[in-house]
């Protein structure tokens, strides 16, 4: 029954006060949750982080060697021990021009391994040409990027092509951040990566060699732990690298061994083969020489032949001529005879023909005589055959009776007989053609006879053989007539034959004298006629003797030339030969002297350096770790802070109820209830609402907090896939236990305290607390001007010095809260403002080429003069170096200003408090601020800038000045000059616009300065701003957070800190009521106070967050740059306001809460 | 009618989770310009309610409550909360000064709301703690927080001076001395006091006695003769 009833009087309690209840879970849940939410973004970042680097098989060890890396590098330091990985790999930077300005692109290989990167769009590149750019440099997929090299060599040396398409985005763990390094090329500063396949590259070794550390991945990046891992492994690697260098050296040195070897054969070869080839060649000449002087000597012969061949040509011309004039005269005799032959012939023919007649008309004679014969012959015959017949015709007569005969032939053959014998001359053989003439004599005879005979058939046959017989008899006589004419016409005949065949003689005989004359003269004709063509011959042979001659005699002068050109030939030999032998011989001389040389550069091959370096190395990644600490500094001051106010308002708010509850504590004590069991009511409540409180705190506060704060860094580490909030137990653990410890021990404090007293005096009334008057109402001037309301109101908070000191406590960590929030972001906004406006006035600067020429420099000096908007320039020589003080190293800017004169319109060097200007003199440099303070240099001090080759040079600090971004230190020409021996050589020009140059017409002036030679690149200020700004947006949304909290904080305090002021005076504010107040007066009575409050508690916030501002500026801070140290008035008006706001809307609701109090309150018997 | 105050058919219901109270049950009684009157009952009776309601603490939820010629009973909060502050002079059993306002500033607190206020010191030199002006509540003994109760209520020159059992924490004499006070205050100014408390004891001493019994009026008597506080005993 008993625990039953405490039991349900503990429940009522929580049910009768849920505000109160709530108010202390909330607070204690803000408290837990900051703490515990703000601590563990510290480890969150450093486990999202590590969680990318691991899926991303960060590598652990970067390692590179001055000779390059080779197979045999890796294997070995692959079987280091604590080496789970080793990948070698190839990258080198390189030049690209686009239409107005120079990048840096780091070109690197694509690993297989480790290092992966992440494709945000398009594709890894896969053959050789392609590539996958960096997702934030601006390619574009499809875009050609020719490299260029930035130094000496070919980029052929390097790449197998210098042009390079585009093939994909995205981004690599290397690269966590915006920056992406520096290099030793082109401005220094790399603008983007881009990711090759390895068979891009075109080189014998690996430029570098990535490790994985055994183990190292299960460690959480960032951490001690994963340190030492890396650190023991690279112990191990540097002394491993030692050996390797040992190795390489050796190795080297045997390469260039065997090559110096094969280039002393080679120049052995060379010497052996020019002396030879010497040689021949001198040989040639010689022989060429011979020739020469045989060949002249044939051509005197030649010519003394010629000389002969002349001669001869001219006997045999002379001879020719004779025989021409012979052949004339031969011929005119010819020509005689010929006539003398015509004549002849002509005598001949004409007696021939006369001769031919007499023959003719002999032989017609003859033949008439022959055809008269024959004639006679037949008709002889005839007269015979009629005979014959008559004969016949008698007998057959006579048989019959009669005798016949015929006498008409006789008379024909008469005349026929005569006309024949006058050409009787003519040959027997010619007796048958004219037979036919003497037959048409006869014929005509013959045919009279046949007619008589048909016409005499019935004659009688005696009278007709009577007839018959005188015819025969007259025919008997006639024949023997015939018969004797015949034998003298052919006496005659014969005659005349032998007549015309003298004739005939003597007529062939001068015939066969002609023919022989004749003949003579064609064989005389003949004979001369062969003598002209026997003459031409002969003059054909001389003339083609002559040609030949003078063909000859054209050999020769040919020969003579070629002779000359020969020797000119021979002597241009010798000439080219004197030279070849000097040229081999110098050829030789320089191949020792490289041999010696090479010699020499192997003697002096340096064991190769290694450098072996951890992720610190790559670009932003301590960045990260550093901007973790921050977190983790931010998380060990702020929260702390927050969580100190939450436990307080907690604790009061316990120690309130219990003191409140006295009355109920005494009752029970009085009903016989132990301590334990009183106690044991308001503890659990306490442990209820915190431990509700923290849990809930943790499970939001853990979740939430480290979320955005981490992804408000993901704006600086945009590649991070994830962001990891794990619950962390610890920080958990330790806000929880801190809150329930605070509120549990001052529960504790207080019911022991109230336990402790008599039941009786519990049941009491407490005496009430005295008024009392307050110190300022000594100060009477100021008390009696007083309403007596506000003379009230600060009785009253001198009188509740708890609840004044918590409330100023409370409000005045909210405002510092909120002072540092919005300071944050002045300090870090400002910088960039405060740098570029009071410090560094310049607008831009142009770099210079390496090789610009005085010249060129010139031109660009007046051609920047000639620009309107300049208004003015300066050259300067600014440079990286490192500067060192004792054992702090620090990497700075250098510059060198070249006219002392006007520094101050370029840069102003001041303090930074004081405001005093400094100048800069020979007498020493100045530094910045930051920079000092790192390197813990004071003025008057001496720094050391790093030169590892001639060592460190040692400058006199005159000044520290005010500076935000980055480190500088800056020299006059002569003290330049003092420290580094030698003049500075200014690489670039800064120059100051207009005031009212836009960002647009400034670019065009940047342009028009990078058309001009040896301008390299222009930079301008407003691009470093941009890009701060960018840097500290991420900044905004912790500080967003940070101000929400505040405000939040704020909020529940005085919400917490009002419920308890008005339950407190809960009497005295319905007796105001009673007294007949206004609703409003009456809260005016408690807002009066309230608003004192915080007012006095927006001063101590001021005054405190100014401290916690500067504290927390100075550990967020990073090292490349210097925070503001200020806080601008509206940060100050805007935490006030916010502060105000938060009271006011705390004093809306507490109005509501005064409106419900009955006034029947003040007629209570006081508790 | 014609009373300064009157009462009509007052009823009064409080709910109470499903109960409805009764807290009063039609009350009427009336109450002259002046008077001294003293509204007696046992506790429970319904006396506070009745106070609660002339007070302007709380509203009747039926009947009317007429004072000086206004009815107050519709009168809204804040109307309720000016008649307060202008017509009634509250002394409460516990004295209800402001802890950390000294006796003058405790008065001057009233007076500031006031239309018509008295000069604050002379109201306390009136009530005899001329030499205690600057001392804290705490300062004083239960009597003189009273008298600084009473000239706080007074120097509002109200109409009406409410006391709730003004002598319900004090010791015997000092309660008479109070009481004294007050029905000095009564017959020298002409106030009207209406005083509520338990003890019957202290009715000779009213112009007007209005006993409550169960939330009804249970008698209400004129006292022609009302005898000296001194003589009072109880």
């Amino acid at each position: 029954m008993k625990k039953k009833a405490a039991r349900k009087d503990f429940y009522m309690e929580i049910r009768k006060s849920p505000g109160r209840f709530l108010s202390i879970l909330f607070i204690v849940a803000l408290g837990v949750a900051f703490f515990s939410g703000i601590r563990a973004s510290e480890p969150d970042m450093r486990l999202s982080g590590d969680s990318y680097f691991d899926g991303a098989e960060l590598m652990d060890i970067k390692a590179l060697c001055t000779y390059g890396i080779t197979e045999a590098d890796i294997r070995t330091i692959e079987q280091e021990d604590g080496v789970a990985y080793a990948e070698g790999a190839y990258s080198a930077d390189f030049l690209y021009n686009t239409s107005d300005e120079q990048q840096v692109l780091h070109v690197m290989s694509l690993q297989e391994k480790m290092n992966r990167v992440t494709v945000s769009e398009g594709r890894l590149p896969e053959s050789s040409g392609e590539c996958m750019a960096d997702d934030s440099s601006g390619f574009q997929i499809g875009d050609e990027i020719k490299l260029e090299s930035g130094t000496d060599d070919e980029i052929t040396d390097t790449l197998k092509t210098d042009t390079l398409k585009v093939v994909g985005l995205g981004n690599s763990p290397c690269y966590l951040s915006y920056g992406r390094g520096s290099t030793t090329v082109g401005d220094g500063s790399i603008s983007a990566f881009l990711v090759v396949p390895e068979e891009t590259f075109d080189m014998e070794v690996y430029t570098e060699v990535y490790l994985q550390v055994e183990g190292a991945k299960e460690l959480l990046a960032f951490t001690d732990v994963y340190d030492e891992q890396i650190d023991s492994v690279m112990e191990r690697m540097e002394d491993l690298a030692g050996e390797r260098a040992v190795v390489r050296r050796n190795e080297l040195r045997d390469e260039a061994n065997e090559k110096l070897d094969e280039a002393r054969d080679e120049l052995e070869e060379g010497r052996v083969t020019a002396a030879k080839e010497l040689a021949d060649a001198a040989k040639e000449i010689a022989d060429a020489e011979v020739q020469i002087a045989d060949a002249r000597l044939q051509i005197a012969d030649g010519r003394v032949k010629i000389i002969d061949a002349k001669k001869t040509l001219s006997s045999k011309q002379k001879e020719l001529d004779t025989a021409k004039a012979e052949y004339q005269s031969g011929l005119a005799q010819l020509m005689e005879g010929k006539r003398a032959y015509e004549q002849g012939y002509q005598q001949y023919e004409t007696a021939r023909a006369e001769a031919e007649a007499q023959f003719a008309e002999g032989r017609q004679q003859l033949e008439g005589l022959k055809a008269q014969i024959e004639e006679d012959k037949q008709s002889y015959q005839t007269v015979l055959e009629q005979i014959g017949v008559l004969k016949g015709k008698i007998k057959e007569l006579e048989v019959q009776a009669g005798a016949s005969g015929g006498s008409d032939a006789s008379g024909g053959n008469s005349a026929v007989g005569g006309s024949s014998s006058t050409g009787g001359n003519e040959g027997n053989a010619e007796s048958g053609p004219v037979y036919p003439d003497a037959g048409q004599g006869g014929g005509t005879d013959n045919e009279e006879i046949p007619q008589p005979d048909p016409g005499q058939p019935g004659v009688d046959i005696e009278q007709m053989l009577v007839q018959l017989r005188q015819q025969l008899a007259e025919l008997d006589q006639t024949s023997q007539l015939l018969l004797m004419k015949i034998e003298g016409q052919e006496q005659a005949y014969e005659a005349g034959i032998a007549e015309l065949n003298a004739g005939q003689k003597q007529l062939e005989d001068s015939k066969a004298r002609l023919d022989a004359s004749k003949q003579q003269l064609d064989s005389a004709e003949a004979e001369i006629a062969s003598a002209p063509a026997q003459l031409a011959s002969g003059q054909s042979q001389i003339n083609q003797g002559w040609n030949e001659l003078k063909e000859q005699e054209t050999k020769l002068d040919e020969g003579e030339a070629e002779i000359a050109s020969n020797e000119s030939k021979i002597a241009d030999a010798k000439k080219e030969y004197e030279e070849g032998k000097l040229e081999a011989e110098a050829e030789i001389a320089d191949g020792e002297r490289e041999i010696a040389e090479a010699e020499a550069e192997i003697a002096d091959i340096e064991l190769p350096k290694w450098y072996v370096y951890d992720r610190s190395t790559l670009i932003e990644y301590s960045g990260f770790g550093e901007n973790a600490e921050r977190l983790g500094a931010i998380g060990r001051v702020f929260p702390v802070l927050f969580f100190l106010v939450a436990a307080l308002i907690s604790l009061t708010s316990m120690t309130r109820m219990v003191e409140e509850q006295r009355t109920s504590i005494g009752t029970m004590k009085a009903l016989g209830y132990g301590k334990g069991a009183i106690a044991s009511k308001y503890i659990g409540y306490a442990l209820l609402a915190t431990a509700g409180g923290s849990i809930l705190g943790v499970l939001i506060g853990e979740k939430i907090l480290p979320y955005i704060i981490v992804y408000a860094y993901g704006i600086l580490y945009q590649h991070l896939p994830q962001i990891l909030v794990p619950y962390d137990w610890g920080y958990a653990a330790m806000a929880s236990g801190a809150a329930v410890f605070c509120t549990i021990f001052a529960t504790v404090m207080a019911c022991y305290k109230e336990l402790d007293a008599q039941p009786a005096v519990l049941m009491r009334p407490p005496t009430p607390k005295n008024g009392r008057r307050v110190l300022l109402e000594r100060v009477g001037f100021i008390w009696r001007h007083l309403n007596f309301t506000w003379k009230s109101t600060i009785r009253n908070l001198m009188r509740y010095k708890k609840r004044f000191f918590m409330t100023i406590f409370g409000i005045g960590g909210c405002m510092a809260l909120m002072l540092v929030g919005f300071g944050l972001k002045d300090s870090c906004y400002e910088i960039a403002e405060l740098q570029f406006a009071e410090i560094q006035f310049y607008d831009g600067s142009v770099y210079l080429e390496e090789d610009i020429t005085e010249e060129q420099q010139k031109n660009l000096m007046e051609s920047l003069g000639g620009e309107e908007q300049i208004t003015g320039y300066m050259e300067a020589d600014m440079q990286n170096i490192t500067l060192v003080n004792g054992k702090k190293e620090r990497a700075a800017y250098e510059c060198v200003f070249e006219d002392v004169e006007s520094i101050p319109e370029f840069v102003d060097f001041h303090d930074r408090k004081s405001k005093e200007k400094y100048e800069l003199s020979d007498d020493g440099v100045i530094i910045s601020e930051k920079t000092a303070k790192l390197l813990e240099i004071k003025e008057g001090d001496t720094i050391e800038i790093k030169d590892e080759e001639n060592g460190n040079k040692k400058v006199k600090v005159s000044q520290i000045c005010e500076n935000y971004m980055g480190h500088y230190i800056y020299f006059t020409p002569g003290c330049y000059e003092e420290a580094y021996g030698e003049k500075p050589e200014y690489n670039s020009i800064l120059f100051k616009v207009e005031d009212s140059c836009t960002n647009t017409q400034m670019e065009k002036l940047g342009r028009n300065i990078l058309k001009q030679d040896g301008a390299l690149s222009v930079s301008y200020t407003h691009d470093i701003e941009k890009q701060l700004d960018d840097m500290l947006r991420s900044l905004n949304l912790v500080i967003i957070v940070l101000i929400i909290s505040a405000g939040m904080l704020a909020f529940v305090v005085l919400y917490n800190l009002n419920t308890v002021n008005i339950a407190e005076r809960k009497r005295e504010l319905a007796t105001l009521k009673v007294l007949g107040f206004y609703n409003m007066e009456v809260a005016e009575y408690v807002y009066r106070e309230n608003i004192l409050l915080t007012f006095l508690g927006a001063v101590v916030g001021v005054v405190l967050g100014k401290f916690l501002h500067l504290f927390i500026i100075e550990t967020v801070e990073v090292d490349s740059a210097m925070f503001g140290r200020n806080i601008n008035l509206p940060s100050f008006i805007y935490s006030l306001v916010l502060t105000v706001i938060f009271s006011l809307m705390i004093n809306g609701v507490m109005y509501f809460k005064l409106k419900k109090i009955d006034m029947v309150e003040s007629l209570k018997s006081i508790e | 009618m014609g009373g300064f105050v009157t009462l009509e058919g007052v009823k009064k219901r409080y709910r109470m989770g499903e109960v409805e109270i009764m807290a009063a049950d039609g009350i009427d009684f009336q109450i002259q310009k002046g008077e001294f009157a003293v509204v007696v009952g046992p506790s429970g009776a319904g006396k506070t309610t009745v106070l609660n309601i002339l007070g302007g603490m709380d509203t009747a939820s039926e009947g009317t409550v007429m004072v000086d010629g206004q009815d107050i009973t519709g009168y809204s909060q804040k109307r309720l909360t000016a008649y307060r502050r202008d017509d009634i002079g509250f002394v409460f059993q516990f004295y209800n000064l402001i802890p950390n306002l000294t006796a003058l500033e405790n008065v001057e607190l009233a007076l500031q709301i006031c239309k018509n206020p008295m000069d604050a010191q002379e109201v306390l030199e009136e009530v005899g703690l001329g030499q205690r002006l600057d001392n804290f509540p705490a300062q004083l003994s239960g009597g003189e927080q009273q008298r600084v109760s009473i000239a706080r209520a007074l120097a509002k020159n109200p109409k009406i001076l409410l006391c709730d059992e003004p002598t319900g924490a004090l010791d015997y004499n000092t309660g008479k001395a109070i009481l004294k006070l007050l029905q000095d205050t009564c017959r020298i100014k002409g106030m009207t006091v209406i005083l509520i408390t338990h003890n019957s004891a202290i009715a000779p001493m009213a112009d007007r006695v209005i006993k409550i019994k169960n939330g009804r009026v249970a008698d209400i008597r004129r006292n022609p003769r009302p005898v000296p506080v001194e003589t009072i005993e109880w």
